[in-house]
């Protein structure tokens, strides 16, 4: 039923996944914030060590969308949203660097970002 | 001009095509009912596949493809909403066309062309996300994603391989 082919297929994806998984953890952050990017533009930073609560509002012709998010104790997690699959409520409370919460029906990205040794960025794992 | 059994054939293709993209259809509708309890989006066991590769494997890539095709569009209107739709036609062709390529090489069972259907669909949707959102930020997620296509795409290979195996020759 299983051919050589596959097995050497499945290695090289599980390489390639724990290659890309390994990318992303290096370098702990100086200072870390919460960068909200709406539509591909930044709503705002934010700063993790101080406890707020950042509502999100879109007003557009499709209606009005709305995302609240929590910051708290050095971490970040999303209160509420309008929209319907609640994916991005469910999603736990993020803090490391390169991890995202997303809304994809309000194109809402929470995203940690911060300094690094070499201010590097989550893309380095798009490079 | 083709003669009468010919055409038979062709009728008869025709008609598992459209059985073919219904099952497709209701395995969508039980994978929208019975989500995987996981926070990210896109995580999904992709039984709607099994029905894909059997019809590459019995059928031809123009059928296999416009059965995935129908049952996107179906599923997209009945369920998951427009932006569901085009999320899951990213997915759905660029998986289709890893399996075909993969299943033309004869080098690979049903298990390898589905694992690589498998990951190829969620990254498919994945480039999806970061065009629409216009954000590569959620490139971070490529990792569990990969595993969960990989896993789910061996579990799918699997039960295809079993029932290929069990179903009558067509006509």
């Amino acid at each position: 039923m299983i051919k050589k082919a596959d097995v050497i297929l499945f290695i090289i994806i599980l390489a390639a996944g724990l290659a890309v998984s390994l990318l992303p953890l290096r370098g702990a952050l100086k200072d870390p914030e919460v960068r909200v990017t709406v539509n591909g533009e930044t709503y705002g930073v934010y700063s993790l060590s101080e406890d707020r609560t950042v509502e999100i509002v879109q007003n557009t012709s499709a209606g009005t969308f709305t995302n609240v998010l929590v910051i708290k104790d050095g971490e970040c997690f999303m209160k509420s949203a309008s929209c319907r699959n609640q994916i991005c409520v469910d999603h736990g409370p993020i803090s490391g660097r390169g991890q995202v919460i997303v809304c994809l029906p309000n194109k809402v990205v929470a995203e940690i970002v911060g300094t690094t040794g070499k201010g590097g960025d989550v893309d380095v794992i798009s490079g | 001009m083709s003669s009468p059994a010919k055409q038979d054939r062709r009728t008869s293709i025709t008609a598992i095509s459209a059985m073919f993209a219904a099952l497709a259809l209701i395995f969508s509708y039980i994978e929208f009912l019975i989500p995987l309890p996981v926070p990210i989006p896109g995580i999904k066991l992709g039984l709607a596949n099994l029905v894909i590769l059997i019809a590459i494997v019995r059928m031809d890539f123009r059928h296999a493809f416009a059965i995935n095709c129908a049952r996107i569009l179906l599923s997209g209107l009945l369920f998951s909403g427009v932006f569901g739709m085009i999320y899951s036609f990213a997915g759905g062709v660029l998986s289709i066309l890893v399996m075909y390529i993969l299943y033309r090489t004869n080098l690979f069972s049903l298990v390898g062309i589905s694992m690589a259907g498998g990951v190829a669909h969620n990254l498919g949707q994945l480039i999806t996300a970061c065009v629409l959102l216009r954000n590569t930020a959620i490139l971070t997620y490529f990792p569990v994603l990969l595993f969960s296509g990989l896993i789910s795409g061996i579990a799918i290979g699997i039960l295809a391989c079993v029932i290929e195996k069990r179903l009558p020759e067509f006509n």
